[in-house]
């Protein structure tokens, strides 16, 4: 069962009855201790690999050698049978033989070696995924667990008193009262400002003569006739 | 170790006033010091609980109960939510035990900054929602 249907089998029994916890400290305790060993192991096959691939090229080295030397002694052949050297060349040949034979065994070698280190890879590979899932199960888990943890503790906190979790709505709305109040005393203030900025700029005017005491916008409307007519 | 992680937000975070210059108010919600309770000044009604671990920070805020939701709306409301879930700013539903809730998942890496605003945002995301699903509540305003 994947960890997803596992949490969800948990979820859907456990947790409704208070106090259940879903997973128990021991378990993450254990998942812990299992994802430890894996990642142990895996460094483990890590260290073997290297010295398996610093093997396999050893035999590389030989076999590359060994094809060097198969051709150098045909160049040998060649020049012994061009000098009419009949013995000698038959030597050569048969040393040739003896090199090619080598160089087949240690082809063999090789090429074992080559389906050692890629299944080793592989083996790798697969190992480092099973670890990055176990990781997130690890996590899934222990977060499952703290939250199964707040709730409990959110639960024994509010129950007894009607408070918060008892009527999410009540309490929206009375957040939204305080934004409110706060928003009308907010213009309220801003208002009252205004006021008094435009009071101050009254009494500023009419000491400065500009505007009248009982001016009024009849007054002012005379007083800018009277302007025009004596231009 | 990650408990001193989440200690150590706690006290950033503490220190920190979201972008409205509402000012937070914090504390370690249980003995052992693996969860923080966050108020957003003005909304302490809905308490942002958070967890820090290896994987991520977890923030979860308690929208409503069961016990609030209208029997036969139930599966409209499910529906609902898990609709709405997408658009939703960097939180989503979810659901623990017969509480719903609405939480946010940051990386562990998270600046102060990302956290403040994860909280930010789960804050507003909550009291939209819950004006969202109202008419599905048993005394439907």
């Amino acid at each position: 069962m994947s960890i997803f249907n596992k949490l969800l089998t948990a979820v859907r029994g456990g947790v409704t009855e208070a106090g259940e916890a879903v997973v128990d400290s021991q378990a993450i305790r254990i998942l812990d201790q299992e994802l430890r060993d894996s990642k142990k192991s895996l460094s483990d096959a890590k260290t073997g690999l290297t010295s398996i691939m610093a093997e396999k090229m050893g035999i590389d080295r030989k076999v590359k050698e060994l094809s060097e030397k198969v051709k150098e002694h045909e160049g040998y052949a060649i020049q012994a049978m061009d000098k009419g050297d009949e013995s000698l060349a038959l030597d050569v040949a048969n040393k040739i033989a003896e090199l090619e034979h080598e160089l087949t065994i240690q082809q063999g070698i090789l090429k074992g070696y080559e389906t050692k280190v890629a299944n080793l890879k592989k083996i790798i590979r697969q190992t480092e995924r099973n670890i990055q899932a176990m990781d997130r199960e690890v996590s899934v888990v222990k977060t499952t667990a703290k939250v199964q943890k707040a709730n409990d503790l959110a639960a024994s906190k509010f129950s007894g008193s009607n408070s918060s979790l008892s009527s999410a709505t009540d309490s929206l709305e009375r957040i939204k009262a305080r934004q409110q109040q706060r928003e009308d005393q907010a213009a309220a203030a801003m208002e009252l400002e205004a006021d008094e900025n435009g009071d101050d700029l009254q009494a500023r005017l009419k000491t400065a003569g500009i505007v009248d005491s009982e001016s009024s916008g009849s007054s002012i409307l005379e007083r800018l006739k009277k302007q025009k007519e004596n231009k | 170790m990650s408990n001193e992680k989440l200690t150590s937000l706690i006290k950033e975070l503490g220190e920190s006033q979201l972008s409205d210059d509402a000012s937070l108010s914090i504390e370690m919600f249980d003995g052992e010091e693996s969860v923080a309770c966050i108020k957003v000044e003005d909304r302490e009604e809905f308490p942002i609980y958070m967890t820090v671990d290896e994987g991520q920070i977890l923030c979860i805020s308690y929208l409503f109960g069961e016990e609030q939701v209208n029997p036969d709306k139930r599966a409209a409301l499910a529906e609902a939510m898990l609709m709405m879930n997408v658009s939703i700013p960097l939180s989503a539903f979810s659901k623990i035990g017969d509480q719903y809730i609405m939480f946010g998942a940051l990386s562990p890496k998270s600046s102060i900054d990302e956290i403040l605003h994860e909280i930010e945002l789960l804050s507003d995301n909550v009291l939209e929602a819950i004006e969202a699903v109202t008419d599905y509540f048993k005394e439907a305003a």
